[in-house]
């Protein structure tokens, strides 16, 4: 039985966690959910579907370049890359309507209570969070030991990057998909703006929320590497989630919604598949981080001997 | 005459036949009898020299292959370079014949398509206004490696040789999803022609042009069934990074490169920083899962 006395794994925390009250977890339940099932599927096809939508449209973004070429011979030409393309988008545009969903449960559900503790809406704690961060990458002082609520502010940063992306990709994506259907209402240039929109959004999409933020923040952070479970098991064991997130587990203990939160562990064979998705994940992961970088580092290198 | 003579004159007759028959053999090894063949002697030959045609300095050598696969390969030189005798000549004396070529050793056989250039303003600055750069039948076909311009083949080839003068309208078109499906080998996409028409090419400014204010949504409509004059006025030929081709275009581009500018090195300067000193302070060894 765990309880949150059991010692907490040092993660290089150069400040002591705050004492936290002591509670006994009943059960096996020795897990704190993170995730629900709904969101880690969505996840699931978001991810599915993401790396469908690159795969089948930077080839077209890239249609000089001569591996953007052959690449296209492999998935077997524009018109077939198109409808592989449109296809993941529907999966993509399902995705969006899932999350209209949960915005409108907590309008419902919680009265419109996006604000608050646990929000997803920037606070001033975040910009403190990372101050301190930024102080630590420069070295002027010790790693801190962020006193996380429910999201860190590279957290929100993802998510409101990858919602207002999506938005613009979905828009300009319909738009492109139904361009007659789109002029009966407005004018030809909103095609030209959606062409250039969808193509930078792209470009934004991939480098930004996968290279430089998601694959980095998921997989590669040190507290996280090799993979941030979570997504995978639902949760993560209590005294480390006390540790991460030491302001939403007090908030919790103290209005006695604790024991709502907890969950089973993964089983043996949840487990054995685990440790195997980390490595193929991660390594997949790491892969594409190596190959994004490039990219990236010779998109900005055309871009700047463009000029 | 006996009948001995009579075989013998036969027989001598016939040896005569024989060594002449050999003879000619070994003539139509060295001048051939088709003038075509004739003329490949020579001109079939690499390095014959060039020849100056409106400034522009063309080789004397026909690409023999693709004369032979050409839609062409089995008339006779003559019969586009006509008043051409088949024997020793000098550049100077086939100076002004190359003009007189171009133009009506098309129209003689394909005077349809002859009299839609015409009206064309290609054909008029060729035709009314003896321009020298405009391009005759002969700069988009091609001269002596012709291919049937109903082809795939030809198709494929469309944005490169409108390109080689309309060089700003190549690039802006590749810009395009019609432009990049064709550079990706989907050659089902609308290529120059498509729109501009091919022989009877006209100005945007004349009513009679398939791009015509009058014309325009039947020209898309070609493909796209439902367009409305909105629709057609999509820009096809805009130059993202000019802002005098379409200013609020280039705005957005504009904005997008800075965005991404600046979110890409912010996130690597916060990605590079964080992964440095995790690797310094031994996080990624003691992390291990």
């Amino acid at each position: 039985m765990a309880s949150i006395d059991t010692p907490v794994r040092d993660r290089g925390a150069a400040v002591e966690p705050k004492a936290r009250p002591a509670v006994v977890v009943t059960g096996a339940r020795t897990h704190f959910r993170r995730f629900t099932p709904f969101q880690r599927w969505v996840h699931f096809f978001i991810m599915i579907s993401f790396s469908t939508l690159v795969l089948t449209g930077m080839p077209l973004k890239y249609s000089d370049k001569a591996w953007a070429q052959s690449w296209m011979g492999v998935i077997g030409g524009v018109e077939n890359a198109g409808m592989i393309h449109r296809f993941a988008a529907m999966i993509m545009v399902a995705c969006g309507i899932c999350m209209v969903g949960l915005f409108l449960k907590i309008l419902i559900q919680y009265k419109g209570r996006y604000w608050g503790p646990g929000t997803m809406v920037p606070t001033w704690q975040d910009y403190r969070d990372l101050k301190a961060m930024v102080s630590w990458f420069i070295g002027r002082s010790p790693r801190p030991h962020l006193q996380l609520d429910r999201y860190a502010y590279y957290e929100k940063g993802e998510f409101w990057a990858a919602s207002g992306g999506c938005s613009i990709m979905i828009v300009t994506g319909a738009i492109l998909w139904y361009p007659q259907t789109a002029a009966r209402v407005l004018p030809g240039i909103v095609i030209n703006f959606a062409l250039v929109n969808h193509s930078g959004g792209a470009l934004l999409a991939m480098g930004f929320v996968v290279v430089f933020w998601h694959f980095f923040h998921a997989h590669l952070r040190p507290e996280a590497f090799p993979m941030d479970k979570a997504m995978y098991a639902g949760g993560l064991p209590l005294e480390e989630y006390a540790h991460e997130r030491p302001v939403e587990y007090e908030r919790l203990v103290k209005e006695g919604k604790l024991d709502g939160m907890l969950i089973a562990p993964l089983s043996e064979r949840g487990l054995k598949y685990q440790n195997v998705l980390w490595w193929v994940i991660t390594g997949f992961a790491l892969f594409l981080w190596a190959v994004f970088c490039i990219f990236v580092v010779w998109v900005t290198f055309n871009w700047i001997t463009g000029f | 005459m006996s009948v001995r003579r009579a075989v013998l004159v036969v027989l001598g007759a016939a040896l005569l036949l024989l060594t002449a028959a050999t003879a000619a053999s070994a003539i139509t090894f060295t001048i051939p009898t088709g003038k075509t063949d004739r003329c490949l002697q020579c001109h079939g030959k690499p390095g014959l020299g060039t020849v100056n045609v409106n400034g522009v300095e063309k080789s004397l050598t026909i690409d023999t292959d693709a004369w032979h696969q050409s839609m062409h390969s089995r008339m006779d030189c003559t019969a586009c370079h006509a008043g051409f005798e088949g024997r020793d000549h000098t550049p100077d004396e086939t100076k002004g014949w190359y003009r007189q070529a171009k133009l009506t050793a098309c129209s003689d056989c394909h005077s349809s398509e002859f009299k839609m250039y015409d009206q064309s303003f290609h054909g008029n600055l060729v035709m009314s206004e003896g321009s020298t750069k405009a391009p005759a039948c002969g700069d988009c076909h091609g001269s002596h490696g012709i291919i049937d311009p109903t082809t795939q083949k030809f198709r494929a080839t469309i944005p490169q040789v409108c390109g080689r003068c309309h060089g700003d309208k190549e690039s802006t078109y590749l810009d395009t999803y019609h432009g990049k499906s064709w550079q990706l080998g989907d050659l089902s996409r609308a290529v120059c022609t498509d729109c501009h028409g091919y022989h009877k090419i006209l100005p945007q400014s004349n009513p009679a042009s398939t791009i015509s204010k009058q014309n325009v949504v039947a020209t898309c409509g070609k493909c796209h069934p439902n367009a409305n004059s909105r629709f057609s006025s999509f820009m096809v030929h805009v130059d993202r990074s000019s802002p005098r081709s379409s200013f609020w275009v280039w705005l957005m581009e504009m904005n997008h490169a800075l965005l991404i500018g600046v979110l890409f090195t912010l996130g690597g300067l916060h990605c590079v920083l964080y992964f440095y000193r995790g690797l310094r302070e031994g996080m990624y060894r003691r992390g291990k899962h």
